[in-house]
């Protein structure tokens, strides 16, 4: 199986729970990889890195690509749960769970749920914990154009300005493609999912449970986030028994996308060289 | 035809630049431009207004509810309501209206709609508005993902609190309370007449259809633009084989009069302009929270199938294109009543709200269109649509068996006032 060109099947998790797609590369040891509230649009940034070293397992939450099913989750909890069932579905056994920012919100609470399912961790920029003095940006209040300098160092790199492309589309004019129609709708509903568990603010009191987590865990984090300040790093470290930061220079909050070639070589170094 | 005289209670005073430095209207404009003192002279200055349009002969007075709001000034709608209850007389009390899952527990909607009605002596309309995404979800917090299905489950606990005569338990999702018990009930049996305003989500229609409910269009755009989402409402309810009464839709509507269309424009283009260019300026990315819409309604608004009415809201246009478009029906008493019954002929609505107070407009020139409204359109607007029931409107006590405000004093006073001093 190649890298750079992964599998995607669709699972049903079962009667009253969601249906899941999953996008799989790689040979190796197993890794679990949680997306932001930006979803996979591409396997693009780190990930293809990753299946380099690793058998990449990245489910989509539902309302992203062909997942479906939010309905079934009605608060954060049952999004946890849900999480620790498509891990079960997908036979991963304390898999080396990396997530970035929403998903390393969710990989977080999954570690500090149940410490012992999971074998190491990896948060890249995660949201889940708040400071009135460094508030978390407003993803769901911006124009897409507006949140380019809150998620990019270099609002040049081609990925800050294909995020400029599509905030085009989003206007009152009536002459958009069908394909456009539906990526724009894509676009909403995945946002409808990352509301659904983080509006208004994206904080759940995950900071009293993190010294719940027993998995060696490295934080990754942009010198220059904008979105998440690096600030929140070291409160992550402080309350996380066997952590460590590692700062990537000239970057933004959108790591992976940013600059996926030393977030990612982080990520494969903390697996090799624990922690 | 019925006509209720509505009105948005709009912060007169925002600076001349207000565009430049701020991004929106509402949501986020700073409170210092709120001056406390200016405050009081404007509330005091628009009940007189709506009492006024009592005493002229209007058949209802409407309020409504936004937050964190510089056209809007009324978070509590019930707050005036009440005031209007007391100081007017014939007029029913449009409040249009609470929006439901913001009051928690949603009984407390049932409570405070059911002392409105019983103060008024059975005069309340109760709007029960989903809520702008703006108030809603980016000034009071709801998830805009379960904020349609918080909205039912407020209105079917509201309903059986209102129709219940023994305490019940209600186990729903987001609101779960042992003792369920309405100390007062309103007056109308079995309840107020509810309204819902809409914004053209179509699945307002069904929801307005299934509980007989009257769908109210609130527009800034005027009935022009309006033509669409009305068609759809009317063709949604023979799809539904729900009777084409016009009582069971309702239209918003800005209208100016003076003595004549050239003294019109004189007098109200600033006013007009106060609003379009500025209590209209809003910031699009807090217009729709993700999720809020459904996604039928947002597929509906991107591919412009009956979207795309509230796309142009009327900025930078010239008096003379927001008359044309009728944005404002505007002009001499004749002309005004020659777009009204063409408005209510096309899109066929049975209640018309008309904003008669503008943007900034002052007490002097609003009570005068006020008055020529009620001497020279109102007489002919109410022949329209004779031989329907109107089951949306209220049914008050009889005259004779309600209490007057004030009465109560009148009648014991001579007695409480007497000479102080031992009975001898």
């Amino acid at each position: 199986m190649s890298a750079g060109n992964p599998v995607s099947r669709v699972i049903e998790l079962g009667p009253g729970r969601p249906t899941i797609e999953v996008l799989e590369a790689g040979e190796g040891a197993p890794l679990l990889f949680l997306h932001g509230a930006g979803g996979i649009p591409a396997w693009a940034g780190a990930l293809p890195i990753l299946a380099e070293h690793f058998r990449v397992h990245a489910p989509l939450l539902p309302g992203f690509g062909k997942s479906a099913g939010l309905e079934c989750l009605d608060d954060q909890w049952d999004l946890f749960l849900h999480c620790f069932d498509v891990m079960e579905a997908l036979g991963l056994s304390r898999p080396y769970v990396v997530g970035e920012s929403m998903g390393g919100w969710i990989a977080a609470e999954m570690a500090a749920l149940r410490p012992k399912e999971i074998g190491r961790l990896a948060l890249a920029s995660p949201i889940g914990l708040w400071r009135d003095d460094a508030p978390v940006v407003d993803m769901f209040g911006k124009m897409t154009h507006e949140l380019v300098p809150y998620l990019f160092h270099d609002q040049g790199c081609p990925p800050a300005q294909a995020m400029l492309a599509m905030s085009t589309l989003v206007s009152d004019k009536d002459d958009r493609t069908e394909e456009q129609v539906e990526m724009l709708l894509g676009y909403i509903r995945g946002f409808r999912t990352a509301a659904k568990f983080l509006f208004p603010i994206p904080e759940h009191g995950l900071e009293k449970r993190l010294w719940r987590i027993t998995a060696p865990t490295l934080l990754v984090w942009g010198d220059h986030d904008a979105f998440v300040a690096p600030s929140y790093a070291k409160l992550f470290a402080a309350k996380i028994p066997n952590a460590r930061i590692e700062l990537v220079e000239g970057c933004g909050h959108a790591i992976g996308l940013e600059k996926p070639e030393p977030y990612a070589a982080a990520v494969v170094r903390f697996a090799r060289g624990g922690s | 035809m019925k006509i209720s005289w509505f009105h948005l209670m709009p912060y007169r005073w925002l600076p001349p630049d207000f565009r430049e430095r701020y991004h929106s209207v509402w949501v986020d404009l700073p409170n210092r431009l709120y001056d406390p003192e200016r405050g009081h002279a404007l509330y005091n200055e628009y009940l007189d207004m709506l009492e006024y349009a009592d005493q002229m002969g209007f058949d209802a007075v409407g309020v409504n509810e936004h937050h964190q709001n510089a056209y809007g000034m009324m978070p509590s709608p019930n707050l005036m309501a009440a005031a209007l209850a007391r100081r007017t007389e014939r007029a029913m009390i449009l409040v249009l209206g609470n929006s439901i899952v913001l009051y928690n527990p949603p009984v407390r909607v049932a409570e405070e709609f059911a002392m409105l009605d019983v103060i008024s002596g059975g005069r309340l309309i109760a709007g029960f508005p989903v809520g702008t995404s703006m108030d809603t979800n980016y000034c009071y917090g709801e998830n805009p993902a379960t904020i349609r299905e918080k909205y039912r489950e407020a209105n079917d606990l509201i309903l059986k609190a209102w129709a219940e005569r023994e305490p019940f338990a209600w186990n729903g999702k987001y609101t779960k309370l042992r003792y369920v018990n309405l100390w007062p009930q309103p007056i109308q049996k079995p309840r107020p007449p509810v309204w819902v305003p809409g914004l053209g989500s179509i699945e307002t229609w069904d929801w307005c259809i299934d509980h007989d409910y009257n769908y109210s269009y609130l527009s800034f755009s005027g009935y022009k633009r309006a033509q669409r989402v009305m068609d759809s409402w009317w063709a949604q309810r023979a799809k539904r084989r729900a009777d084409d009464n016009p009582y069971s839709g309702a239209f918003f509507q800005q209208v100016c009069l003076s003595d004549t269309d050239a003294a019109c424009e004189k007098e109200w283009w600033p006013h007009v302009d106060y609003f379009f260019n500025k209590c209209l300026h809003l910031y699009p990315a807090m217009a729709n929270a993700p999720g809020y819409m459904t996604e039928a309604s947002l597929r509906a608004g991107i591919v412009a199938q009956v979207g795309n009415t509230t796309g142009n809201m009327g900025m930078n246009k010239t008096w003379k294109e927001l008359c044309e478009q009728r944005y404002i029906v505007a002009g001499s008493p004749e002309t005004v009543r020659q777009q009204l019954e063409e408005l209510a002929k096309s899109l066929r609505v049975g209640h018309l709200a008309v904003g008669l107070q503008i943007g900034s407009s002052p007490i002097e020139l609003t009570n005068r269109s006020t008055h020529l409204f009620a001497t020279k359109v109102l007489p002919s607007l109410r022949n329209l649509f004779p031989g329907y029931e109107d089951r949306w409107w209220p049914k008050p006590l009889p005259r004779e068996r309600r209490t007057a405000p004030g009465s109560r004093n009148e009648a014991v006073r001579a007695q409480v006032e007497r000479p102080a001093g031992g009975a001898a």
